[in-house]
């Protein structure tokens, strides 16, 4: 018995300081994890943007107010009537 | 010898007091840090403990990006882009440093400053700089690094199509909810989920450590539309001409698929620029295709010679004679244009004539009148189930005696929406079924339609719809050039405070192209024009004429050979010769 119980410290302050040593790493692993988690979260949130946008703008340029207007005034385009739509 | 051994002793003596008086008053102070440490450790320790907490760990809300709003053909409607909330604690802010924040943000220096002085001394810790910066320039204002001055993400709301869809996609206030339109009844579909946690975050405001996730953040459903922002365009610019040109109050059209009632236009005028609301007028909101009532006049004559012929009370070769121009009921006299004489079927929905329809719905009674008209979609609750949407009304059989069934058949004293008006059209292009109309691609995928009359009797009205635009008809102005089509003229006096007003007409046209196999059915009205010209056959007709033709040709519909000719087609090409 009084030889058992040194073992046993030693096994409980390895089991601590094991433990404590994983702590460390799990910190520093969730830290790796989050920065990570971050910097994709503000590539998504930039991509975001541009998308939206990119699709404003191509919304804007290929409005049909503004193609109407400039198939009209610098292609000097005009409606079809009836016998060109037939030939 | 002695003499120095006793000053050595006494020397000593005052050393050990000296040192036991050092060694107490370390002891004490020791015992102080020990009973301060202890303090801390469990009797103050909650208190400490929250306020660590409150110094470093943040709660973020990561605001879901409110869903897309496009037409059918994938063409963005509504759309949200981020943005930053720029907001400071006046009670961190030194506010001589918010000068050049100011500049960059285009804001009132003195207004500002006073707003933030007033508010330091009310020793609040939140007001907003801007909301809804555009990221660059947030960027720039953050990189200041100006103390108490904070940037959260947003979203805000832009409308490509502008005032072309204003009043049907609607819009959201400034806290992204929706107000009118399709924002405001698809708003619980549309909204994205709040996301959010709590992190630890370092002096410079980055986050360390995560602790937890309540809510990740989720964007809101994207809703496809049925309309083609092609045609909207193309009603919007014609409906907005021909408004100014007769100088009327308003305007709206509908356009439906006469096939499967899905709505590819909904166009109201006047309009407003979502995008820009600073001087926004209030009934430039009203969506009028959905929230006016109109009384819809002699549109809804087909109807009653389609219930006449339905019952089986007249063919479409019996006649009726409208001589000599009028009829009284009761006490009222009501009016033909002209005398028209004797009637068949076709001619009294060529001419439009109330005597003729009159005598029509006396024979059918006010039941079979009721009825026929309620089968038809007139007087219905709501047709889309929008916020706003107006109330149809009609007049049950008990409510109706003679004279107010005359006035019923010729569209007097019923009221509807052009919406219901267009809906109540598709039963002449489906064989006498009325389609359910849909805004929302996604809805009522299998929804059935209502039976109105039969097939024989669509077909028929067919015939004398087109009739109206004969040289005969009063429609002639809604030809569509290179394709056959047919409609009605209408023109009903507007309710003023003394009764009808005799000065105010609503004028419209119901129609639908190509007449064989309607694929489009149009209803155009104008709220009071002024001027000259004010009937459904003078201002409304031509606008049908100049939508359905190039929206027939948008639809890649071939032309017929045996159209109505254009006045102003070129001759043809001799390609042999060419």
């Amino acid at each position: 018995m009084t030889r058992t119980v040194p073992w046993l410290a030693l096994l409980l302050w390895l089991l601590v300081v094991v433990s404590a040593l994983v702590q460390i790493i799990v910190v520093h692993q969730h830290r790796l994890v989050l920065q990570d988690w971050q910097q994709q979260d503000a590539l998504r949130h930039s991509l975001l943007l541009e998308r939206t946008q990119l699709t404003l703008e191509i919304s804007t340029l290929t409005s049909q107010g503004r193609v109407d207007q400039l198939a009209r005034s610098q292609r000097a385009m005009i409606d079809p009537n009836d016998i060109q739509v037939l030939y | 010898m002695n003499a120095s051994s006793i000053t050595e002793q006494s020397e000593h003596r005052v050393a050990r007091w000296r040192f036991a008086l050092v060694l107490v008053a370390f002891a004490l102070l020791i015992l102080a840090v020990v009973v301060q440490l202890v303090r801390l450790h469990t009797l103050d320790q909650p208190f400490l403990f929250e306020q660590g907490e409150k110094r470093t760990v943040r709660h973020e809300v990561q605001p879901g990006v409110r869903g897309l709003i496009t037409d059918r053909h994938g063409r963005p409607l509504a759309v949200s882009t981020p943005v930053v909330n720029l907001w400071v604690n006046p009670r961190q802010v030194n506010v001589d440093e918010l000068l050049p924040i100011a500049q960059d943000l285009s804001l009132n220096w003195s207004s500002l400053r006073s707003s933030v002085l007033r508010n330091q001394q009310q020793r609040r810790a939140f007001m907003y700089l801007q909301r809804q910066v555009e990221p660059s320039i947030a960027k720039q204002v953050l990189a200041r690094g100006v103390t108490g001055v904070y940037g959260d993400e947003d979203f805000r709301r832009f409308y490509p199509a502008g005032e072309i869809t204003a009043q049907t996609i609607g819009v959201v206030n400034i806290d992204g909810v929706g107000q009118e339109g399709v924002e405001l009844a698809y708003n619980q579909h549309l909204t994205g989920q709040q996301g959010s946690r709590r992190v630890v975050k370092d002096l410079y405001g980055n986050v360390v450590r995560q602790l937890d996730v309540t809510q990740i953040a989720q964007a809101g459903g994207d809703l496809i539309l049925t309309l083609d922002l092609r045609l909207q365009y193309l009603v919007y610019r014609e409906l907005k001409a021909a408004v100014q040109q007769h100088k009327a109050k308003a305007g709206s059209a509908v356009l439906l698929d006469a096939r499967n009632g899905d709505i590819l236009a909904l166009v109201s005028q006047p309009s407003y620029n979502p995008n820009n609301r600073a001087q926004l007028q209030p009934q430039a909101m009203r969506n009028r295709a959905i929230a006016d009532l109109i009384e819809p006049g002699s549109t809804i004559k087909p109807f009653t010679v389609a219930a006449a012929l339905d019952e089986g009370i007249v063919q479409v070769s019996s006649t009726v004679d409208t001589r000599p121009g009028h009829i009284r009921v009761r006490n009222k006299t009501i009016r033909d244009i002209g005398n028209y004489g004797v009637l068949d079927m076709t001619g009294v929905v060529q001419k439009s004539s109330n005597v003729g329809v009159i005598k029509l719905a006396h024979q059918l009674g006010a039941d079979g009148m009721w009825a026929f008209l309620a089968k038809a979609g007139v007087g219905e609750t709501n047709v889309l189930g929008f916020p706003g949407e107006a109330i149809g009304r009609l007049p049950y059989p008990a409510q109706m005696d003679d004279l107010r069934l005359a006035t019923v058949s010729y569209g007097y004293g019923l009221s509807m929406t052009p919406l219901q008006l267009a809906q109540a059209y598709t039963s002449f292009s489906q064989k006498g079924c009325r389609m359910p109309v849909r805004l929302v691609l996604q809805d009522y995928p299998n929804a059935r339609c209502t039976p109105v009359m039969s097939a024989d009797t669509a077909q028929q009205l067919l015939a004398m719809l087109e009739t109206v635009l004969s040289n005969q008809g009063t429609g002639r102005r809604a030809r569509v050039e290179g394709y056959r089509a047919g409609g009605k003229t209408g023109t009903s006096h507007k309710v003023g405070a003394q009764g009808y007003d005799k000065s105010a007409y609503v004028a419209m046209f119901a129609g639908l192209a190509p007449i064989d196999d309607p694929e489009l059915i149009l209803v155009v009205i104008v709220d009071e024009p002024q001027g000259q010209e004010y009937y459904g056959g003078e201002v409304a007709a031509p606008i049908f004429s100049r939508i359905m033709q190039q929206a027939l040709r948008m639809r890649q519909i071939m032309p017929e050979g045996n159209a109505h000719k254009s006045p102003f087609s070129v001759p043809a090409v001799d390609r042999e010769a060419a």
